[in-house]
């Protein structure tokens, strides 16, 4: 950086000289009118140009915008040469006269990022450079008329002797010239349209100068058009000056009353923070007002679930690191995350100024952040009630299911069996016993039947023995081979017990049906004030928890409990259910 | 001559022990259907004089089918059964066209001959 510095100091100091040269240069010429006046103002443009573009440059070295304006700097003293009395020096002078002209359309356009942003911008400047630097050759070699005013030194590169063909070549530059001027102009105005309020009030004054210095050149290049003009570099108007000599000012104003007026809104923005206690939508609308953006938004880090809510405890997608519109800054306090600001692009050329506004009202954003994010819970909570409601209906129908066509079914059977039996016991002593053996089948099943349904309800073993011998049995039950690894010693909260129980029955259910596993292993452990649930298996993975019925119901009962689901199932890899279940 | 029966019942286990039961009780198990649809073809088709109807059916409610059974001239006797009590049912046994309920557990001929008498 030290030597990016002490590189733009010798620029500056290169730039002096220059314009102590031209001082030279005019006070000496032999063909200059108006000495005072040019004396002064030549030089004074290009160090405005060379001072303004240096101390750009020197604040943000990665935008070339201070590189361009210091290029327009040194083209202004280059085009000064045509102040000397050598024709050589003069005839140099007069060809690179226009180059300063292009150069100020291209710092136009690439305002404020120093970048030309469309194809329309860089296709206009190259034709300008072309038609600046090489269409007017020709005019020079073939002996063009640069002799204004007359006692001027003569044009010193002329081949041959031809001013009516190199006028040609002198009027095709200028035509080509009058159409990239008015092309500007329509792409300055578009410029403007597409740009968002707060960059349409920073680039503001560059671009009414901008204007203003199109419109007296345009007028300069048509009069010379239809007049007796010369090459391009025929000195430019009075009026087309004083723009021209505006234009780094302006650029300074806009950046220094844009610096200003936001530094004073964050000051005032502390001042209304402190003054009463601002909330909701009043925060945002201070934000916005602070930070001149009206798109402005507040997203609050909601800790519960992780993850961004609007004000109403609503979850919000923040755009995407990608979009060239919109950004974010996201705002901590004390290192965690309060809030996040959703802003307008253009903020970031201000870097730290949206971190400082959002520090200022960090405090607030944090009180906000808490109501969301109490709003978020009471939301979560009135759809898991719901939820929960819903699934316990449910389970209600299924058990209801079950026992009309399992065990009642088979109790109707054996009573029936029961009857027939009577009606042969003395007949048929030996059809008798056969239904008899039936019947004690069917009533066998029906107990199974029953024990398994109980089970479902609520496992017995869990409540007696607890989680430990409840997984183990679960475990020994399963079609797939299980090893249970690890479950807390001593028992937990009867909820958590029993919600713990039913994902890994649940999840085992699974691992049986779809996973196509060798094997199976479950982990239960307490862990930072949570039980940790774990099922893990080695089959074909790619399970979907929003497709069953049975994890949405598990996450639904999960989430009763402030608890979560999480389900890792690579295709190919396998399953792992994780539950986190809290519990102090 | 013996009753003819038809058995309508998705559980074949049922189906196969009221068989049995009623056989050995005299009567004619023409035929039997596992759903609705397919019972009111049978009807159709075999001309039972009984039709022994269960409530729950995968496909049609069982005092629907009980009510199309009955609907023809010459429609044969329907009498539902089912593993929950009549209770459960209130008047939908009586406006079927059904000649009467039997809970499943207390099917027997006897009590099957003192509805249709």
């Amino acid at each position: 950086m030290n030597s990016l510095r002490a590189a733009l100091l010798a620029l500056f100091a290169a730039s002096v000289a220059m314009a102590a040269v031209m001082v030279a240069l005019v006070v000496s010429s032999d063909h200059e009118s108006a000495k005072e006046v040019t004396a002064v103002l030549g030089p004074l443009i290009g160090l405005s140009f060379c001072g303004t573009g240096i101390f750009a440059w020197m604040r943000r070295p990665h935008n070339r915008f201070g590189a361009l304006m210091t290029a327009v700097g040194f083209a202004w003293f280059l085009a000064g040469l045509t102040e000397a009395n050598a024709a050589w020096v003069y005839t140099l002078g007069v060809y690179l006269g226009p180059l300063y002209i292009v150069l100020v359309g291209h710092m136009l356009l690439a305002f404020p990022s120093g970048r030309l942003e469309t194809d329309a911008a860089r296709t206009l400047i190259a034709i300008g450079y072309l038609d600046a630097l090489f269409v007017q050759i020709p005019f020079f070699l073939l002996g063009g008329d640069i002799s204004t005013p007359d006692n001027a030194p003569r044009n010193a590169w002329a081949l041959t002797d031809n001013p009516d063909g190199a006028q040609v070549f002198g009027a095709v530059s200028q035509l080509v010239a009058a159409v990239l001027i008015a092309w500007l102009a329509v792409q300055l105005v578009q410029k403007r349209q597409v740009a968002s309020p707060p960059q349409r009030r920073a680039m503001a004054p560059v671009l009414w100068t901008g204007l203003a210095l199109s419109a007296t050149l345009a007028v300069a290049v048509v009069g010379q058009l239809l007049g007796a003009g010369t090459s391009v570099a025929a000195s430019p108007s009075l009026v087309s000056l004083i723009a021209f000599a505006a234009l780094p000012w302006a650029f300074v104003i806009g950046l220094l009353r844009g610096r200003y007026s936001r530094a004073g809104a964050v000051g005032d923005l502390v001042e209304r923070l402190n003054a009463r206690g601002i909330e909701g939508e009043s925060l945002r609308d201070a934000l916005s007002d602070a930070l001149g953006d009206r798109s402005l938004a507040l997203a609050f880090w909601s800790r519960g679930s992780e993850r961004y809510v609007d004000a109403h405890g609503q979850h919000v997608d923040l755009p995407p690191a990608t979009s060239r519109s919109r950004a974010v800054t996201e705002i901590e306090r004390e290192s965690v995350p309060v809030a996040a600001i959703v802003h307008d692009a253009a903020l970031l050329d201000e870097p730290g100024l949206v971190r400082a506004a959002g520090a200022a009202a960090a405090l607030a954003l944090e009180n906000e952040r808490l109501e969301a994010e109490l709003k978020a819970r009471v939301a979560e909570l009135q759809v898991s009630r719901a939820k929960v409601i819903e699934v316990g209906m449910a389970e209600r129908r299924a058990l209801e299911r079950n026992l009309h066509d399992g065990a009642q079914q088979r109790l109707v059977a054996l009573s029936l069996q029961l009857g027939l039996a009577k009606t042969k016991l003395r007949t048929d002593p030996d059809v008798a016993e056969r239904i008899l053996d039936g019947a004690r089948g069917e009533l066998a099943s029906a107990l199974e039947e029953l024990r398994e349904l109980a089970r479902g309800i609520h496992p017995a073993i869990l409540t007696d023995r607890g989680l430990a011998a409840a997984l183990e049995a679960l475990a020994g039950r399963a079609p797939v081979p299980v090893e249970v690894e690890a479950v807390p010693e001593g028992r937990m909260p009867m909820p958590v017990e029993a919600v713990a129980y039913f994902v890994v029955s649940e999840s085992l259910t699974n691992v049986a049906k779809y996973a196509d596993a060798e094997y199976a292993t479950v982990r239960v452990v307490r862990e930072n004030g949570y039980a940790v649930v774990e099922i893990e298996d080695n089959g074909i993975g790619g399970a979907d928890p929003s497709a069953g019925t049975g994890l949405r119901g598990l996450a639904d009962r999960l989430a009763a409990l402030d608890g979560r689901l999480e389900v890792d199932s690579p295709p190919g890899v396998g399953t792992t259910v994780r539950a986190r279940i809290p519990c102090a | 001559m013996s009753t003819k029966v038809l058995i309508v019942d998705d559980h074949p286990t049922f189906r196969s022990t009221a068989r049995l039961l009623l056989e050995s009780e005299g009567f004619d198990v023409i035929g039997e259907a596992p759903d609705g649809l397919s019972a009111i073809a049978a009807a159709g088709e075999l001309h039972p004089d009984l039709v022994l109807l269960d409530v729950n059916l995968p496909d049609l409610d069982g005092f629907d089918v009980a009510a199309r059974i009955t609907s023809v001239l010459g429609a044969p006797a329907v009498v539902l059964t089912s593993s929950r009590d009549s209770s459960d049912f209130g008047p939908l046994v009586h406006r079927s066209g059904a000649r009467g309920f039997i809970p499943k557990g207390e099917l027997s001929g006897a009590a099957l001959t003192e509805l249709i008498r």
